[in-house]
């Protein structure tokens, strides 16, 4: 039987032949290499941690402020030591978070030089944690008695925080009549040869004895850091209430300025870490003076210190 | 499925496995106020950074590395489901989504670790490695499942 052979193509190729060279003919479609998005992510991400060291280098000031004279460091320090009590009331706690813990078990009331609470600051001038919290405690310890000698100081310029504008414990002098206050700044913020920063105050045995005890597990994830507060062995502290970037930058009497501002973003860390201060010192100091321990906002603080 | 996708799948989800350990680690140690084991000077100071204020959620007592542990369980998991249904474009596709919100929080923690707390958490570090190499291999993987359809 005769078939009826379908006419070939003029080229005289077969069908099988002509479907092939279609294929062939197709325009290929690059697959993009699996490599092209693995080495871009790790472009962006490394292009992304170099913008951000650029950023942190750009933003910190190489240079240290220069320190305010003596006069003017005083009037700093009465400004902040005469907020009105209202003032300190309506901030409360404020932004500031408490590191403060009841000391476990019942030891032995620490007991200052004249025989009353002792409220144990250990610290450092290089250290900016140490620089934040100083601001907080002048405030604090204002309540309960009288600085004289305290010095304007800087944290170090090669820290992180570098040269938060503070003040210095070293050579200051303490007096109240409810507690001792006894501070040790244990180096200066300056490196000596041999890298490290330059010895200023020692640790008393008795004094690292409690840093040993208490500057560590279960009271805090690092051992040894500082600022380190025993306020009487009723509660401990460790660490910054507050991060010192709220008042990096500025200068002494801008602090001091923007403290009157209850609503600032300064007052409501050091003004706040201030009454959680006051409240530990009142739990120490039993009570006294009245008119501070018995205001409603630090007794609030007080029962949320817990024991 | 072939050998190198099984290997593959299996590394997405060791690395769930190993990033959500870490993640548990870092709650734990938050929580229970235990010793952190971590350098605690100069640019590596894992102290610093996770007793910043960027180290729990919004001003939360909840901290920032709980979100991480239901990160990596999601993605092992995303992990584990792609072994059984290897072809699957959505998982594929879902893997590499998941992927771009942990690469999206990788960027944002080291810009706070950098910038604002200026200090290097090494946990920190290893988990954000973990995320990122997650991503690398979820969109590897997404680009062989969509192209063998």
């Amino acid at each position: 039987m005769a078939t009826k052979r379908r006419p070939e193509p003029k080229s005289g190729t077969t069908s099988a032949a002509r479907t092939m060279g279609a294929v062939r003919a197709r325009p290929r479609t690059r697959r993009p290499s699996p490599w092209l998005p693995v080495g871009a992510t790790v472009a962006v991400i490394a292009v992304a941690v170099g913008v951000f060291f650029l950023v942190r280098s750009a933003t910190t000031p190489t240079q240290a402020p220069t320190l305010p004279s003596q006069a003017a460091t005083q009037k700093v320090v009465d400004t902040i030591t005469s907020i009105p009590a209202s003032e300190l009331d309506q901030v409360g706690a404020g932004t500031a978070s408490s590191t403060i813990q009841p000391v476990i078990g019942n030891p032995q009331p620490l007991v200052g030089p004249s025989g009353k609470p002792e409220v144990l600051y250990v610290g450092a001038e290089y250290c900016p944690y140490c620089a934040a919290e100083r601001w907080a405690m002048i405030i604090a310890l204002s309540r309960f008695g009288s600085f004289s000698g305290i010095r304007s100081m800087t944290s170090a310029a090669d820290d992180v925080y570098p040269s938060t504008p503070t003040f210095t414990f070293h050579g200051a002098t303490y007096q109240s009549p409810y507690i001792d206050f006894v501070a040790v700044e244990t180096t200066t913020n300056v490196k000596g040869s041999n890298g490290q920063y330059q010895p200023l105050d020692s640790l008393t045995p008795s004094e690292q004895a409690l840093v040993n005890q208490y500057d560590g597990p279960p009271y805090t994830n690092s051992a040894g850091s500082i600022p380190f507060i025993d306020f009487g062995n009723r509660y401990v502290m460790s660490g910054a209430t507050y991060q010192p970037d709220v008042i990096h930058g500025m200068s002494w009497s801008e602090i001091a300025q923007s403290l009157q501002d209850p609503s600032s973003s300064q007052a409501k860390a050091v003004i706040g870490s201030a009454n959680l201060l006051t409240a530990a010192i009142c739990k120490a100091s039993g009570q006294q003076p009245a008119n501070v321990c018995s205001s409603p906002t630090i007794s609030s603080l007080e029962a949320k210190l817990g024991q | 499925m072939s050998r190198w996708d099984g290997l593959r799948l299996g590394l997405l989800a060791a690395l769930g496995v190993v990033g959500g350990g870490i993640a548990l680690y870092l709650t734990f140690v938050h929580a229970s106020a235990a010793a952190l084991v971590c350098s605690a000077s100069g640019l590596v100071n894992c102290e610093r950074v996770l007793s910043s204020p960027y180290a729990v959620i919004l001003g939360s007592p909840v901290p920032t590395s709980a979100a991480g542990i239901l990160w990596f369980a999601a993605s092992a998991a995303l992990a584990l489901a792609q072994l059984r249904r290897p072809t699957s474009s959505f998982l594929a596709r879902a893997h590499v989504g998941w992927g771009i919100v942990g690469l999206a929080t990788v960027l944002y923690l080291v810009y706070v670790e950098i910038v604002q707390v200026g200090a290097l958490c090494a946990w920190c570090t290893a988990a954000h490695v973990a995320v990122v190499a997650t991503f690398l291999l979820a969109i590897t993987r997404w680009q062989e499942v969509e192209s063998a359809d």
